[in-house]
């Protein structure tokens, strides 16, 4: 027999919350806690960052340390260098980072449809520009957390050990920031919009994998048939490895400035209209 | 809190009127809302969170017009209760319910304790730490009312609150929609199919259907209206000629020794004993046959068959 209490107290103050995008944000944060699934991308990423700090510290030796000056032409050949090396810093496993989005993305607005709580989400003060927001805001802050440490750890040993003149460049963040802010975009547009398209979180994660893997496949069978090496724009893996290189002014990027532009623009634009399309309130069945 | 004047919606510009010229003023209190399905009642209900937004005519609710600039004000105001299971399942009550208070305006600390508050006013107790996956039905229905209820709405849009439970789950389900009004001032709108729940709680009435209202007003004012059945009881008994002028009255349904059941014509009885007095007969009572509110229903909806 439940208790039930004699009656509600005041009404609290409803003008001291949040905007609604951090709070669905939040919420966001707090499933994927409850996951843990970060465990085993946890532990991957972690791996990749400490081999790149300590592939600092090794160049860093290999310059400094007399020991090891036999060892410098042949660690020249089989490592990357220069402007190649700035780039590869925010590639530790790109398919590695498109797994962890399919995983989370997949079933960021695939749940709510399963559990039917968007149009409920309307009934509150919540705008459909408010829910996509919060939904591409957070599959976008996802990669950029992630590729952050990336960034910023092998710059500062490098900074620590050599000054202005380490292996990574000092201006390097500000080159790998707005590549790591726009590939992040591109991986967070994509997954939204593919997660609208399913009805569940785990159809969500194969229509994030299909549609990666698919434009991949496209891209790579046109360029075969054609051979016009633009067409790559469409292949989104390419593409968010493109901009660190593009930024950082790679002799030989994967893809051109004109058609990284022009893909990253189109599938940007493409899975944020089917997300918004897919979740507007007419959707919402009451 | 409500009122409309020829309100009509559309769902496209092209499409057939959903809702059409809808008048219509509520007062505060404990509304149910009645129709068969596609009668438009979950379109007056969107229309009434401002998801919707009229193609012709005004309304306000609580003050406030019904037009998209004011939508998202208004909905901070209102508390929605849904027909299914709108649910976070991988969520306790606590964590889903001070969600819902944070989404309607509530700052995190205030939306925690009004999370527990408002989840022991619905009488769930120590469950509320568990995910809802494993709850039983009441208690998601229970856990629904306490989303509505988090952050203190002027006014719940109930659908079908009832759905699924046992009689004694329904009971307290309709005890609480009373206290959420008597105690916390909370004006109801309740939509059900059940009609024994909207006679138990409801003291206005709107009935909906093709959109349109059929009938509109309160319990009792309404019952009075539509109720024109009676009984009438003569002294003597009636002869041949008296039995066939019986039906300037209206329609004779049932006559058994001396008592004749009609649906009057008039909603007023005491024609019946003028009639009496023309015709030489000696009526002794007129008792009105009070009727069920799905003889109400059913009348409103086929006012050319009767109930």
């Amino acid at each position: 027999m439940p208790i039930y209490a004699p009656t509600l107290p005041p009404a609290p103050d409803l003008h001291l919350g949040q905007p609604p995008v951090l709070v669905l944000m939040r919420f966001d944060f707090t499933r994927l806690w409850r996951q843990k699934i970060g465990r085993f991308f946890g532990f991957a990423f972690l791996m990749l960052l400490l081999w790149k700090v300590a592939r600092i510290y090794v160049d860093h030796l290999l310059h400094t340390n007399e020991a090891f000056k036999p060892m410098q032409d042949f660690a020249k050949t089989i490592l990357t260098q220069g402007a190649d090396f700035q780039a590869d810093l925010l590639n530790p496993a790109s398919y590695l980072l498109w797994f962890l989005v399919a995983l989370v993305g997949g079933g960021l607005v695939a749940r709510d449809t399963l559990y039917r709580v968007r149009p409920l989400m309307y009934a509150h003060p919540v705008a459909p520009k408010d829910y996509l927001l919060a939904k591409l805001g957070f599959a976008s802050l996802l990669p950029f957390t992630i590729l952050l440490p990336f960034a910023i750890l092998p710059w500062l040993m490098s900074l620590l050990l050599a000054g202005f003149h380490g292996p990574v460049w000092a201006t390097a963040p500000l080159r790998l920031l707005p590549a790591m802010a726009i590939a992040s975009a591109l991986m967070g547009s994509l997954a939204v919009g593919a997660s609208s398209m399913a009805a569940t979180p785990r159809a969500g994660i194969g229509w994030v994998l299909g549609l990666v893997l698919g434009a991949s496949t496209l891209a790579s069978m046109i360029h075969g048939l054609t051979g016009i090496a633009a067409v790559d724009a469409l292949n989104p893996i390419m593409l968010a490895e493109a901009w660190p290189q593009l930024f950082v002014g790679v002799e030989r990027p994967m893809v051109a400035w004109l058609p990284a532009f022009l893909g990253t623009a189109l599938h940007i634009a493409l899975w944020t209209f089917v997300a918004a399309k897919r979740t507007r309130p007419s959707e919402a069945v009451i | 809190m409500i009122a409309f004047e020829n309100l009509e919606v559309r769902y496209a510009a092209t499409s057939a009127p959903a809702l059409k010229g809808l008048t219509l003023s509520l007062d505060r209190g404990i509304v149910g809302l009645l129709g068969p399905n596609g009668a438009g009642k979950s379109t007056l209900l969107k229309t009434l969170l401002g998801l919707l937004a009229p193609s012709m005519g005004s309304g306000t609710v609580l003050g406030v017009a019904l037009d998209a600039a004011e939508s998202a004000k208004l909905r901070a105001r209102i508390g929605y209760m849904p027909e299914y299971d709108a649910l976070i399942e991988d969520a306790s009550a606590y964590e889903q319910v001070a969600f819902w208070g944070e989404l309607s305006g509530l700052a995190p600390e205030a939306a925690r304790d009004r999370a527990h508050e408002v989840l022991y006013f619905v009488g769930l107790d120590e469950s509320r730490y568990r995910p809802v996956s494993g709850y039983s039905t009441g208690m998601r229905q229970r856990v629904k009312l306490a989303q509505a209820l988090v952050h203190s709405p002027e006014l719940i849009f109930l659908d079908e609150p009832t759905n699924g439970l046992d009689p004694d789950g329904r009971r307290r389900m309709l005890d609480l929609v009373l206290r959420v009004h008597a105690e916390l001032g909370t004006g109801v709108i309740l939509a059900s199919h059940l009609l024994g729940d909207v006679e138990r709680v409801a003291d206005q009435l709107v009935i909906l259907d093709q959109g349109q209202i059929k009938a509109a007003g309160s319990m009792a004012g309404l019952r009075k209206a539509l109720a024109k059945r009676v009984e009438l009881r003569f002294l003597d008994p009636l002869d041949a000629a008296q039995e066939a002028a019986l039906s300037e009255l209206g329609a004779v349904l049932e006559a058994r020794n001396g008592l004749y059941d009609l649906e009057l014509t008039e909603a007023d009885p005491r024609g019946a004993f003028r009639w009496a007095e023309g015709q030489g007969a000696t009526l002794v009572q007129v008792t009105p046959r009070h009727d069920r509110l799905d003889e109400v229903l059913l009348r409103a909806l086929h006012p050319q068959t009767g109930a």
